[in-house]
């Protein structure tokens, strides 16, 4: 195991340097920021001034060299936007990204996992029928209009829970609730085809034979064997969530690292966008970590 | 399991008028559309920093009022001291809000700070660009203020520079503004919140709102929710589509002026008559009640009506896509590569509506005969091509921009737009370069007959751009507050004008 995590590492790391540069040098292709942050008519001594300030005016080469010399030192430098340090701004934001990614996960994968295996006892059923179709449903639905619908009925018609922002447990309740929706919707489909194959299998047969009730049957002897495909498709969702879940935070005003992602990148705040991406990476790398791990505890035959 | 849901239906409600009970009693709940960069008041010009600083934390020297002209604000009375030298007389027994007695050195201060080139203040590059600007402090509540070349409209000038106590550093922006305003500033919470309170030794009177939270949403929609829902007050900016509620949602021409900037150097828009068919060919009233609003009004001028020789006589091109093909005939019969592939280029998000009135300006061209292609782009690329220096391989281009000037003279809008020397000027012709320098020096009637005179001779004589529309902004607001959002609205937000009902 550890030399797998040792080869992993490794790996991660080349994978990691390679983004760095390749972000560094696109997001430089996307031109100057000086013209976005000083009024058009400033001097071409103001505008070289700005230059100067934020190092835009040595080569390119010179400017990538600097920023991997500083981020060995961990100083990501500061937000031309914020006049503060990138790496705070990025922290900030990723906590609530991280907090709403592991209570919508959560909720997610209890949810998902129930509903789709009990679709799956009862295949062709009532209970199978109204979980696949609400799971179509909540898979294909755009969650900006789901978001705004939401806000209409529960917030402004019923007065239920505030429209947006953060502050009070109510003011979770919306956001998570339109970002289970797409990914439940996901993972019920893949657990439920998963569970009909491992339920179909010769040692549940044998299972059913022996007398064993049909709770133990699903959720111990067949869940875990489905669980495979499920956890690779978990994965990519936390992955995605992770990333920052853009339109969520720019409708619910969530202070989140997506929606900081694509404005830095808008406003060409360089220092940003690059905090961003590695503490994003980082961060997928162990969880990418984490899921090699649950393969090997949920399946034994693979080792490392 | 019944009992659990309904707890936590009771929790999630508990929750919500925990919330919400903050937009009560004498304070405001202010939704704007994006948060601030800066808390800086040299920024204050900046739209969205101007609504929370503007009058609130920062005064300026003196202030522009829409319905009055120019007012006194920190400075009691100004006179014309001659050569560029305006001399103010400040108000006495003005305080900052951390105690300290304002005085002519704080102005003076002020005037350096908004100029250094080590934090590139937005308010010194846009109101002092190409001035030199000197003080002479003759007394503690007296100073001479110099500008080089004479500034005749100095005193509106000084309606923009928001006044910093002595000790704000000159190489950087201040996180913790302090201001002589009615209100002091107490908390920024990044991307949540910023709150304000009242300064209890403000020089005026007290005002009615004790103290304003503003918070930051980027969807129109969930901002107007927002107000309607009762979470918040103010919702200055709101979309069209979201204006959809008579009492509590106001119209109000936001001092905005869209346009299509031409490029007078390329062929085929060197030829005046080439210039004159892009006018004829937009039907520019089919566009007001369908992609913008009603009550938006049609432009001759890149500044609204409100500002200082604003030329009432002159009259928007009619659409007449007739004329505009003959013209077209004639220009090529003398040469004019009028099959020229020529860009029109948009700005995204720029305004509601904006692709469409883009793609429907575009049909307009095509439908008369001009070969155009529009590209629709981000701010960041949109400036590239807008200001100088220019691309050189650039091909000929029609930009749409939106121009913003609530202060009430051209001055802030000619020299930048259509002298030679402007950074976004498309223009070269000496004969404008005069009429600006001339208007600009000038004072009173003369100072207006000028300006006007500019103007016709831009729309009438050169055609210079294709004027379009003063646009119009909506504001949603809480039935229980008495206030009416006005064209400052759209930079400013006084929240010692608001009252409660």
């Amino acid at each position: 195991m550890l030399n797998f995590l040792g080869k992993r590492a490794v790996a991660s790391g080349i994978s990691f340097v390679g983004l760095v540069l390749l972000v560094f040098f696109l997001s430089r292709l996307t031109g100057d920021p000086t013209s976005l942050y000083l009024p058009l008519d400033a001097s071409d001594e103001i505008k070289n001034q700005f230059r100067e300030i934020h190092g835009l005016n040595d080569p390119l080469v010179v400017q990538f060299f600097n920023y991997m010399g500083d981020l060995i030192r961990f100083d990501f430098g500061d937000s031309i936007r914020r006049s503060e340090p990138a790496i705070d701004i990025v922290l900030r934001g990723f906590g609530w990204t991280l907090q709403l990614a592991a209570i919508t996960l959560s909720l997610v994968i209890f949810f998902s996992i129930v509903l789709g295996s009990l679709a799956a006892f009862h295949v062709g059923g009532a209970f199978d029928r109204i979980a696949t179709f609400f799971s179509l449903v909540g898979a294909s639905a755009p969650d900006f209009w789901v978001a705004i619908v939401a806000i209409v009925v529960f917030s402004v018609t019923l007065g239920w829970v505030p429209t947006s922002g953060t502050g009070s447990f109510a003011h979770w309740i919306l956001p998570v609730a339109v970002l289970f929706i797409r990914p439940f919707g996901l993972i019920v489909q893949i657990v439920r085809g998963s569970m009909i194959t491992a339920l179909s299998s010769a040692y549940v047969k044998t299972a059913r034979a022996k007398g064993i009730k049909n709770r133990s049957i699903i959720f111990v002897h067949a869940l875990r064997n489905a669980l495979l495909p499920v956890i690779t498709v978990i994965g990519d969702q936390a992955a995605a969530l992770l990333n920052g879940a853009v339109v969520i935070e720019t409708i619910f005003g969530f202070p989140g690292v997506g929606k900081l992602m694509i404005d830095s990148i808008l406003q060409r705040d360089f220092a940003v966008v690059m905090a961003a991406i590695v503490v994003t990476a980082l961060a997928i790398f162990l969880m990418n970590l984490v899921i090699d791990i649950l393969y090997s505890i949920l399946d034994p035959r693979i080792r490392y | 399991m019944f009992r659990k849901s309904r707890l936590f239906m009771a929790t999630a409600i508990a929750s919500t008028v925990a919330f919400s009970a903050h937009a009560q009693d004498n304070s405001v709940t202010i939704v704007l559309s994006e948060e601030l960069e800066f808390v800086e008041p040299c920024m204050a010009t900046k739209s969205n920093v101007g609504r929370v600083l503007f009058q609130n934390i920062s005064e300026t020297v003196t202030e522009m009022d829409p319905e009055t002209g120019l007012q006194p604000r920190l400075a009691q009375s100004w006179e014309d001291m001659g050569d560029g030298t305006w001399r103010f007389h400040l108000r006495e027994g003005v305080n900052f809000s951390d105690g300290t007695a304002m005085d002519a050195d704080d102005i003076a201060h002020s005037l350096v700070r908004v100029k250094s080139p080590d934090i590139a203040c937005e308010i010194g590059a846009k109101v002092f660009g190409g001035i030199e600007i000197t003080s002479n402090i003759i007394d503690a509540h007296t100073i001479d203020i110099t500008a080089d070349p004479a500034q005749p409209i100095l005193p509106l000038l000084m309606s923009l520079v928001t006044v910093t106590p002595q000790d704000a550093p000159l190489d950087s922006f201040v996180d913790h503004p302090i201001g002589t305003g009615p209100y002091t500033f107490d908390e920024y919470e990044r991307g949540q919140f910023i709150t304000l309170s009242a300064n209890p030794n403000y020089w005026g009177d007290q005002p009615t709102v004790q103290s304003a939270t503003y918070v930051f949403r980027a969807d129109s929609a969930v901002r107007a929710a927002m107000v309607a829902a009762g979470e918040a007050d103010i919702a200055p900016s709101i979309a069209l589509q979201d204006a959809t509620d008579p009492a509590m949602d106001f119209s109000y021409p936001n001092s905005e002026t869209m346009f299509l900037s031409i490029g007078h150097a390329q062929a085929p828009l060197n030829d005046r008559r080439v210039r004159e068919a892009l006018n004829l060919a937009i039907d520019r009233e089919a566009f007001i009640g369908t992609v913008l609003a009603n009550g938006t009004l049609l432009a001759t001028a890149i500044t609204p009506p409100s500002t200082v020789g604003y030329n009432a006589n002159l009259k928007p091109y009619a659409f007449d896509p007739d004329r505009a093909r003959e013209l077209l005939e004639e220009a090529r019969a003398d040469g004019v590569p009028v099959d020229a592939e020529i860009t029109l280029l948009g700005r995204s998000n720029n305004f509601g509506n904006v692709l469409e009135t883009m793609e429907a300006m575009l049909a307009m061209y095509q439908d008369v005969g001009f070969n155009m292609k529009l590209e629709m782009v981000e701010v960041a690329e949109w400036l590239e091509r807008y200001a100088k220096p220019l691309p050189e391989d650039r091909g000929p281009t029609l930009i749409q921009a939106l121009h913003d000037n609530a202060n009430g003279d051209p001055v802030f809008s000619m020299y930048f737009k259509y002298h030679s020397n402007g950074q976004t000027s498309g223009l070269a012709y000496p004969e404008v370069d005069a009429m600006i320098e001339e208007a600009t020096i000038t004072t009173g009637d003369e100072r207006t007959a000028k300006w006007s005179e500019l103007f016709a001779f831009l729309h009438d004589e050169i055609i210079a751009d294709v004027m379009l529309f003063h646009m119009v902004g909506f504001s949603r607001v809480n039935e229980r507050l008495d206030f009416i959002p006005t064209i400052r609205t759209n930079s400013e937000l006084q929240l010692s004008q608001i009252q409660f009902k």
